[in-house]
């Protein structure tokens, strides 16, 4: 009897505790996640070595340059590339998009391709800015496709995206291959941590600005996804929002590209998984993105480091096998909106 | 992710020359029984397992006996390693995938030579108004059999078995064509006599590591085991050929090698690391790319660093070309670069 009265009076309550022990996991795992990133790799870094300082402190050092560098690296992409995902969610009202599925993922590589046949000597953080414009086109192009086309059905904007973006890997493997670069493509797009160390990964730190970016602006990215008309009428400059979260998520797009490769699904999934959880608001949601995200990333790339120790299979593989996995669950779970 | 390399037809390929090399039908005698149709003094039989499946079917294999004219005219070549080794025994080539010819190769062509297609596609309107006496295809061109062989006698001298057994059928096939025996036998002893002051100079040398660099990832390469069709025999020739010893010896050979951290080199610290650098194989601008993602502070810890013993290796002849005589000189001349 009095069971039946607590649950009608306070319906919203029985979720909180829940929502809060879901937080505080995804906290201890990704610092649980860190540390063992820090400590899993080919050579001999533990605890006693580090200690003993090791034969002329070689742990110490690859400590430094190589586990420090790869295990920042992971969380910053993980992060960022989940906020990409949700603003692009939000800009186009859609809970199925991210670079990977808007063609933004493939202008950016076209950029790359641009500068590496252009400008081959160029200095890693001009190409990274030249993917960035790229990625700006292909939101820009998008977005336009996107209002032409009157699709409102939830599946179809992502297809449309996803046809964009075939189009433009289509043209940007013609010319790959003709100049003979198809395998260098293929190598440098396919998402993989293993050549990250010290000096070659601090181009993400860019993309963790961006999440700042997003975090100032999140109230805005909010009422956006309420759509144009309603945004405007709150007094929104519509058009300005809009450009910012396009810079955000070209620019982290390309940052990730330069750092790591193509990761697909994240952007999509991580998002989506939080929504479930604490609902589609963009300030509260964005520190449960980005640490779901890096959290997720995190037990890939250790997955990827050691599955064929001491080899590795490339992270973008791992990803697309949980990530899909993730999304088909998504799809056909209980009273999902998507169909 | 939407880019993908031909994965389907190499697996063919390497299926094709793996039959070929159990079968060890690959000859390129004319047999006294096989010529005795034609006449020997005109025509050289080759014979070799030709898989007639599609690229993405389950092989299927046919055995293949072409007739070949002796001193043909018009020779239109799809295989690289066989145009170096038709140049290198002094004769010409007529048409080829012109895109595709590296520029060492570039005088094997005849001055007026035409464009033959791609590896992938030949262009046959112009092959047959060329009216060619020989066509030669191999490796990725080897699905051109069917369209080609309507043309003229087409034959395939795709890789089969080991890198030797390869370049000395080959090459002795070859010289017969072009009645240059004396020639190819003279260049084999050659080159025979090179891999072997190669080996001399490798035997002491310590460990190596064949690693390939790409797009800023590096790829550990494995020993191909005497079947140097696979991708990965590129970079296993270091030590199939020239015997350098593996600093380790698992590494499997997938396509492209095993993806490998900068953690991995200074972990296992082999003495010489035989860098081919694939961004450089595509042009002279790109060159040495491979230096620049070598050059952190993990590879400055390497004793490969340290004593100097970084080899580059040239991409085009290790990575594009290998099979045919001037190429395989290039790649001792390579090795021996530590014997100095």
């Amino acid at each position: 009897m009095t069971a039946t009265a607590v649950a009608t009076t306070s319906t919203p309550a029985p979720a909180r505790p829940r929502r809060t022990w879901v937080g505080v996991l995804i906290g201890v795992l990704l610092v649980v996640l860190g540390i063992v990133s820090l400590f899993v790799g080919v050579s001999d870094v533990s605890v006693a070595t580090l200690l003993e300082g090791g034969a002329d402190g070689t742990a110490a050092f690859l400590l430094v340059a190589s586990r420090m560098p790869r295990t920042v690296a992971v969380v910053l992409v993980g992060a960022s590339l989940g906020i990409a995902g949700l603003i692009l969610q939000m800009l186009v009202r859609n809970k199925f998009v991210e670079p990977g599925t808007t063609g933004v993922s493939e202008f950016a590589t076209l950029g790359m391709l641009v500068t590496i046949v252009l400008w081959p000597g160029m200095a890693i953080m001009g190409k990274m800015a030249v993917a960035a414009v790229f990625g700006l086109i292909g939101t820009w192009v998008f977005l336009r496709v996107i209002r032409a086309v009157p699709v409102r059905q939830l599946v179809l904007v992502p297809l449309v995206g996803i046809m964009l973006g075939g189009i433009v890997g289509a043209v940007t493997a013609f010319f790959a291959y003709r100049l003979d670069l198809l395998q260098s493509l293929g190598q440098w797009s396919q998402g993989s941590f293993a050549s990250v160390m010290q000096g070659r990964y601090e181009y993400v730190w860019v993309a963790a600005v961006m999440v700042l970016v997003a975090w100032v602006a999140a109230d805005r990215f909010s009422v956006i996804g309420l759509g144009e008309d309603f945004a405007t009428n709150l007094g929104l400059n519509y058009r300005r929002v809009v450009a910012v979260g396009m810079v955000v998520v070209a620019v982290i797009t390309a940052s990730v590209l330069v750092t790591a490769g193509m990761i697909p699904f994240l952007g999509l999934v991580v998002p989506n998984i939080v929504s479930l959880i604490i609902g589609d608001n963009v300030r509260r949601s964005i520190p449960w993105v980005a640490g779901l995200g890096a959290t997720f990333v995190l037990a890939c790339d250790l997955i990827a480091r050691t599955v064929r120790f001491p080899y590795e299979i490339p992270l973008s593989v791992v990803v697309g096998i949980v990530g899909a996995g993730l999304f088909l669950w998504l799809l056909l779970r209980k009273g999902s909106r998507a169909h | 992710m939407t880019l993908t390399s031909s994965r389907p037809l190499l697996a063919a390929s390497l299926a094709l020359a793996t039959a070929v090399a159990l079968t060890g039908c690959a000859t390129a005698d004319a047999d006294a029984d096989a010529a005795a149709a034609a006449d020997p003094a005109d025509t050289v039989t080759y014979s070799w397992d030709r898989n007639t499946a599609g690229e993405d079917e389950d092989p299927q294999f046919e055995a293949t006996t072409v007739e070949v004219p002796k001193n043909p005219e018009t020779i239109v070549v799809f295989d690289m390693a066989s145009l170096d080794t038709i140049g290198a025994l002094g004769g010409e080539v007529a048409g080829a995938p012109l895109d595709s010819v590296p520029d060492y190769l570039q005088d094997h062509l005849a001055a007026d030579a035409f464009n033959a297609g791609t590896l992938f596609e030949a262009d046959l309107v112009a092959i047959e108004a060329e009216q060619p006496d020989l066509i030669i295809i191999g490796g990725r061109s080897t699905a051109l059999y069917d369209d080609l062989s309507e043309i003229a006698p087409t034959v395939d001298l795709s890789i089969a078995g080991s890198f030797q057994e390869t370049l000395e059928r080959n090459t002795t096939f070859l010289g017969e064509v072009l009645g240059a025996e004396d020639a190819a036998a003279e260049a084999l002893a050659e080159l025979e006599a090179g891999i072997e002051e190669a080996q001399a100079a490798t035997a002491g040398a310590g460990t190596g590591l064949g690693l390939m660099v790409s797009g800023g990832r590096l790829s550990a390469m494995a020993p191909s085991e005497g079947n140097a069709t696979g991708r990965n025999a590129r970079g296993g020739l270091i030590y199939d050929v020239f015997g350098v010893e593996p600093v380790v010896e698992d590494v499997k050979a997938a396509t492209h090698g095993e993806p490998v951290s900068f953690e991995f080199l200074l972990e296992h610290n082999p003495d010489f690391l035989w860098v081919v650098d694939r961004d450089a194989a595509t042009g002279e601008e790109n060159a040495q790319a491979a230096a620049a993602v070598l050059d952190n502070d993990i590879i400055k810890q390497t004793t490969a660093y340290q004593e100097d013993q970084i080899v580059y290796l040239d991409p085009t002849a290790w990575y594009i070309v290998f099979g045919g005589i001037d190429t395989t000189r290039i790649m001792i001349e390579d090795v021996l670069q530590i014997a100095e």
